[in-house]
């Protein structure tokens, strides 16, 4: 009897301690884990001083490269590697690097998620007017001190704007950009159309319009057009580059429309969702849904798989055309891009970026640095063929001399271009605009759209209020 | 005296041996089993989502790291903001229009399929090869079969006389057809289960009622059915909760549009969390969804309890 009470509690003994057991074990991890540091901010380290390695060959060094997916970007990469491993005798030869690409759109989450959660990313491609919400969170580091004032010189003062924040340099460009209106030749004369060639001429949104409808054409009479009148931007994205000319482009110069922010950097509402703004964005509307001269559901390659007679995009779209049919056989012209009010084209491109994550920032420096440089930037024009923000390369080609077929480019780069919003708050601006601007291609009220995405964004960026002071 | 001493300490020891023996050790074994499960849980359920309540109270970014406490701030601007809500009936409306539908899809296939034939067992591995294929290669393929110009579906459309139509850039048939995409990916998964459940109900239950002079259907409604209830409530419970966090097809597909038609509560979570770089308020989401999710399965398994044993 005794012995059975003893034994009924030693098993409730038993049983309460594996309770207990797991109990205290699982209290143990949550409360190491909540101890532990939470995801902290990347810290704005300084380059780690390199110790005094021993005489002989350099161990191979490896540099990992996020970068979008272009074949065209990646080809130039390489060569650009080969190049540098030459260099100097040979004294970058130990390095080598490894490229990860991913789509447009996925850059920018796959960036910031990457270096908070501390992967030793060493390079990465940034876009323009990310670099002020780069350089405000830390994600890329200050570059200023290791560039001298000539070699600042070697690019265009827009793009050493654009890659700064608070006045430091942060990345190097590796292009310019403006994004005016290629077409198709066999396509416009087929419809009886001559586009103007001089960017004072360009067409209004109402001309354009005209021209996009004619070139419109159902030959099947299935109520799908074979042919398209227009494709709005390069990919099949909506973001602020091409799109957000728009809305921009119904403002006079220096209105709260055209400016598209307020000074501040964080003021949406009365910028965005002007009387003006949604004048543009209901015309937006309209081409895709009442006029239908380009399609609702994007065509991945449009302009290139010849079913577009129209595509506003800046002139890399002339190196994927060689690519695709032979230097100079795709018949394409190119004119100024339409407007409302103002004739706009968002300028800026892509830049370096050297991640603090990185341990080897010695070599990505070098690399950046060559890169970047006269003889970087002739290779990279090779393969991608899009304005150089590199000047000594800009005045050794002949097609953007006056007179030459992508002389344009430059001409409203300088005369109509005005660089993409400048605030850390970009990206987040960029991802709702794209938002609401696929919504309102799809149907959604413009004014409705317009004020809401204002009032949100002001949400989202009032954390950076006072970056600029 | 001493005699009874000497036997009686022996005895004692022996006894705390036997216990230690019986119970204890069977503790510590059964313990030591549960150990890793209890360590990953811990890891990586538990203090995920300790750390996400956490989160949810600062202001918080994954770049910026965190901020001022703002207390409950992010759950009264969820109360107050249409498209949590608006993501919530859409996560409703897809779990309500794909669960019930699978599940009735997947039993009626179990039924016809639970023979032991080799065609049968071909059939089975096609329905069930979707499964096993990624999400993300069948919402590309999908995507591309449901272009309004370009795609597979809207060709047939054409060869037979019907018009055109856009599914996924249409805010009413965006979801429907998110739905049924996933519907065709995942019947198998609860076909194989119910299957299961099939194999596992004795034959002699169905024996009785033939002899009591059912017919196949009042077997399968009388007997079968409320046999299965177990399976069916796992079935249930598991594919409610996996469709509630639906999150590639949509990403994939759609990007949560037309008009935030297929905007599903994950979706929006992801917005918030790695695109508008408010991890705090993607934090709250999270755990309101986890509690709603709790409540939800709650509901499920006490209406799907059964009695029964077999």
């Amino acid at each position: 009897m005794n012995i059975k009470r003893l034994g009924r509690v030693a098993e409730g003994v038993s049983r309460r301690w594996f309770t207990w057991l797991s109990l205290v074990l699982v209290l143990a991890l949550v409360v190491v884990g909540c101890a532990a540091p939470a995801l902290a901010p990347p810290a704005e380290k300084a380059p780690a001083e390199k110790e005094e390695a021993p005489a002989g060959p350099p161990e191979k060094v490896t540099l990992r490269f996020l970068a979008i997916q272009d074949d065209a970007q990646l080809n130039a990469w390489k060569e650009i590697l080969q190049e540098f491993q030459q260099i100097e005798d040979g004294k970058w030869s130990y390095v080598d690097i490894q490229f990860e690409s991913v789509p447009f759109r996925e850059l920018f989450p796959k960036i910031e998620a990457s270096v908070a959660a501390g992967l030793p990313w060493d390079l990465l491609e940034a876009d323009g007017p990310d670099m002020k919400h780069y350089g405000f969170n830390r994600v890329i580091l200050p570059l200023g001190e290791y560039f001298t004032e000539d070699e600042l010189k070697q690019w265009f003062p827009q793009s050493i704007e654009e890659g700064s924040f608070r006045g430091e340099l942060y990345g190097p460009p590796m292009m310019q950009s403006c994004s005016l209106m290629m077409y198709n030749t066999e396509m416009t004369e087929a419809a009886g159309i001559s586009p103007p060639q001089a960017l004072a001429d360009s067409w209004t949104m109402d001309e354009a319009l005209e021209a996009w409808q004619k070139t419109t054409v159902d030959q099947d009479g299935d109520g799908v057009p074979d042919q398209w009148g227009l494709r709005w931007g390069q990919g099949t994205w909506v973001g602020d580059y091409e799109h957000g000319i728009f809305h921009r482009s119904n403002g006079e110069k220096g209105s709260p429309t055209y400016e598209g922010m307020g000074e501040d950097g964080v003021s949406f509402v009365g910028y965005l969702d002007t009387p003006e703004s949604i004048e543009a964005m209901q015309f937006y509307q309209d081409i895709h849904q009442e006029y239908a001269v380009t399609p609702i559901e994007p065509i991945p390659n449009i302009f290139e798989s010849e079913q577009a007679a129209f595509m506003v995009t800046p002139d890399n779209r002339i190196g994927e055309l060689n690519r695709l049919y032979g230097e100079g056989e795709f018949s394409w012209g190119v004119t100024g891009i339409p407007y409302f009010v103002t004739p706009v084209c968002q300028t800026g491109s892509w830049h370096y970026g050297i991640s603090p994550n990185t341990e080897h920032f010695e070599e990505a420096l070098a690399y950046v640095k060559f890169a970047s440089s006269d003889a970087g930037a002739r290779i990279w024009y090779k393969h991608v063929r899009q304005l150089p923000a590199n000047v000594a390369l800009f005045n050794e080609l002949p097609e953007y001399q006056e007179g030459g077929r992508q002389h344009i480019w430059f001409e409203a780069m300088n005369e109509i271009g005005v660089p993409r919003i400048q605030t850390p708050c970009y990206t987040e601006y960029q991802q709702m605009f794209a938002e609401a601007a696929l919504n309102i291609q799809q149907g959604a009220d413009p004014a409705d759209e317009l004020s809401a995405t204002a009032r949100r964004i002001e949400g989202l960026c009032a954390k950076y209020a006072g970056w600029n002071e | 005296m001493s005699d009874m001493v000497v036997a009686t300490r022996p005895a004692r020891e022996g006894l705390w041996q036997r216990i230690w023996r019986r119970r204890t050790r069977n503790y510590v074994i059964a313990f030591l089993f549960v150990l890793p499960a209890l360590i990953n849980f811990t890891i990586f359920r538990y203090l995920p989502i300790l750390t996400t309540l956490r989160a949810s109270l600062w202001q918080y970014s994954l770049l910026g790291g965190y901020g001022d406490f703002i207390g409950l701030q992010h759950y009264r601007f969820m109360l107050e903001d249409p498209i949590f809500w608006k993501s919530l009936r859409v996560t409703a409306a897809f779990v309500l229009l794909k669960v019930p539908l699978q599940v009735a899809f997947s039993l009626v296939l179990a039924v016809f399929l639970r023979q032991e034939r080799w065609i049968l067992g071909v059939v089975r591995s096609a329905i069930f090869t979707p499964v096993v294929t990624s999400m993300i290669v069948v919402s590309v393929l999908w995507s591309m079969m449901y272009h309004s110009q370009l795609g597979l579906i809207n060709s047939l459309f054409s060869i037979v006389g019907i018009p055109r139509q856009a599914f996924l850039s249409n805010a009413n048939r965006a979801l429907p057809a998110v739905t049924v995409m996933m519907i065709w990916k995942e019947v198998g998964f609860s076909l194989i289960l119910l299957l299961a459940g099939l194999k596992g109900i004795p034959e002699v239950y169905s024996e009785a009622a033939i002899v009591d002079g059912a017919n196949r259907l009042q077997i399968f409604w009388h007997v079968t059915l409320p046999l299965l209830r177990r399976v069916l409530m796992f079935v249930v419970v598991t594919q409610t909760i996996f469709s509630s966090q639906v999150f590639v097809p949509v990403y994939a597909m759609t990007r949560g549009g037309p008009l935030n038609a297929t905007k599903v509560i994950v979706y929006y979570i992801y917005q918030y969390g790695f695109l508008f770089q408010d991890m705090g308020y993607a934090s709250a989401m999270s755990i309101a969804t986890l509690v709603i999710l709790l409540v939800v399965s709650g509901i499920q398994m006490r209406a799907f309890r059964s009695e029964v044993e077999y």
